[in-house]
């Protein structure tokens, strides 16, 4: 079952520009959904469309099997949410930002405790939030989004501003929550390598369209086929040539032929042709590549 | 229940706000005052003579209610509702389980009691203003006895003037990020109904009200009017706007 799926999720600024161009993404229960894209992409916007921030235009989103315009204050006791920058009172304390939320959701007090303490704010004592730094504004914001022990996460970019040890802990952290808890996280952010050490699921989203959406395992199996045998050789138009006669389609560089990776007989066929016509066969390797290529080329060729 | 939980939610964030102090130093600013005068000249309640409760408190009223009082509500409308958009909290605040009407009037229920403790720290103030000179120089208490009908009579008259001011300003701070924006209007408002006082029509100004009471008591609905439909626009608004953080 999913917990949030959209249909046909469209949205026009204002100003005429189209941002999201009927999006449809399913975040499975229990899963960590990477939502991934450039700056600009509209993940900010399919977040707030999802948590009610922005009046749905055309589509349709449902979170725990319900629609969120007739069950939103229902939804919303079950969802955590961090969107974009903290959003925190400067001029209360750690404790203080929490209360509010405790007596909106009615959970126990010591609760408050609880949360500083997993995201280590525990010692702030009377510092007032608009002293704080951003790296702690966000730690802050996230034990707002956990206070109530909700069922769905929804993070936007939770990482900005936290040190590669804040990084870590957070991951971390999210994945206890998801394994214990079997809280279901859909988190946003701009950087592959921040996301393919967390999630279970990915969707990639590009000037309003999805580009690809699947298990992790998916974006590994199209990483493999991504995957080349390059031929760094004496003469590149005749191994071209020789390539091409084994009904295989040659990518040419200055020093190699590349083709998408086949059956080792084929690539020792290919081999005996080259030696056999006289050809210094150098090098043959095969590059993999990584999912960072594999997301820059979905989001650099897509024709949107 | 869930208003209740709301509003003390709400109530929280007033904590060491600039709208918290605002009420506190407005609301004791007359009455210090005139604690001054009365300590330095001897003076006490008695030397007002008969009906000495009601012309102190006419007094004090009137140096409060023509521009401090509006201008304090003013303030502390706008400086609460406006503590959102300064701190980048609506997204936060629209994302808990709350309804929308909850939200709405939970926030306006915090600014109309920040509004009445500001009427208790006047009265307080107005109260200590009588019996302190009056026990330091007579040794004992005012001649006549505080008449208590009278001053929540009056109170009540003078709080439901300033409601159309804050419904308004409300209004304007729900809808613009810019703190400006509500100041400069309700700063406007109030000056400009100031100097419009002696035009026959100046009860169509909002802002008029505070000053048309103290100085010429007579009943009027008008308050109460402008009040309902701009607390009706208000909300119909907050509903229906499309961006909620």
């Amino acid at each position: 079952m999913n917990c949030i799926e959209t249909i046909d999720l469209t949205h026009t600024f204002s100003s005429g520009e189209k941002v999201l161009k009927g999006i449809n993404i399913q975040v499975p229960q229990a899963s960590i959904y990477g939502f991934l894209g450039p700056n600009g992409a509209g993940k900010t916007t399919t977040l707030r469309l999802i948590l009610g921030l922005l009046k749905k235009q055309q589509g349709q989103i449902h979170l725990f099997g319900k629609t969120i315009d007739a069950n939103r204050v229902e939804i919303l006791k079950n969802t955590g949410s961090l969107i974009e920058s903290p959003s925190l009172y400067g001029h209360l304390t750690a404790s203080e930002n929490l209360k509010i939320h405790q007596r909106i959701h009615q959970c126990p007090a010591k609760r408050i405790d609880e949360v500083l303490e997993i995201v280590g704010l525990s010692k702030t004592g009377k510092k007032k939030a608009g002293r704080f730094s951003l790296g702690m504004k966000q730690r802050l914001s996230i034990a707002m989004a956990l206070l109530h022990t909700p069922s769905l996460l929804i993070l936007d970019e939770p990482t900005n501003g936290l040190d590669p040890n804040g990084i870590l802990e957070m991951r971390e952290l999210l994945k206890k929550l998801n394994a214990q808890e079997k809280i279901t996280v859909l988190v946003s952010s701009h950087l592959l390598a921040e996301v393919e050490k967390l999630v279970s699921h990915l969707g990639i989203i590009h000037k309003g369209s999805i580009l690809f959406q699947g298990t992790l395992d998916d974006l590994h199996k199209k990483q493999n086929q991504s995957s080349v045998v390059r031929f760094a050789t004496s003469n590149i138009e005749k191994t071209a040539e020789i390539v091409r006669a084994q009904q295989l389609n040659p990518a040419l560089s200055v020093d190699a032929v590349s083709i998408p990776v086949v059956e080792k007989e084929k690539v020792s066929a290919i081999n005996a042709a080259l030696v056999n016509n006289g050809i210094q066969v150098y090098e043959i390797t095969i590059v993999k590549n990584d999912l960072e290529t594999i997301f820059m080329d979905l989001t650099n060729n897509s024709n949107l | 229940m869930m208003f209740v939980n709301s509003f003390r939610s709400e109530w929280i964030k007033t904590k060491r706000s600039a709208a918290s102090w605002l009420c506190l130093i407005g609301g004791f600013f007359i009455p210090l005052i005139y604690m001054i005068i009365f300590l330095k000249d001897g003076g006490t309640l008695d030397t007002y003579g008969p009906g000495m409760w009601q012309k102190h408190f006419t007094q004090l009223w009137q140096n409060m209610a023509v521009f401090l009082l509006p201008m304090g509500v003013i303030l502390a409308s706008s400086l609460i509702t406006q503590m959102e958009y300064k701190n980048n909290t609506w997204k936060q605040l629209h994302t808990t389980p709350q309804s929308y009407t909850t939200i709405f009037f939970a926030k306006f229920g915090v600014i109309l009691v920040m509004t009445f403790k500001f009427f208790l720290f006047f009265n307080i103030g107005i109260l200590l203003t009588a019996y302190i000179p009056t026990l330091i120089f007579k040794g004992g208490l005012p001649a006549e006895s505080l008449p208590i009908g009278y001053f929540l009579e009056g109170n009540a008259k003078i709080f439901a003037t300033c409601l159309p001011v804050l419904a308004i300003q409300y209004l304007i701070s729900l809808n613009f990020k810019n703190f400006l924006v509500p100041i400069g209007i309700g700063l406007l408002g109030l000056i400009g109904s100031l100097i419009g006082m002696p035009w026959k029509y100046i009860y169509i100004s909002p802002y008029s009200y505070c000053a048309l009471y103290v100085f010429n008591p007579k009943p009027s609905h008008y308050p109460v009017i402008y009040f309902a439909a701009i607390m009706l626009l208000s909300y119909y608004l907050y509903l229906t706007k499309k961006e909620k953080g």
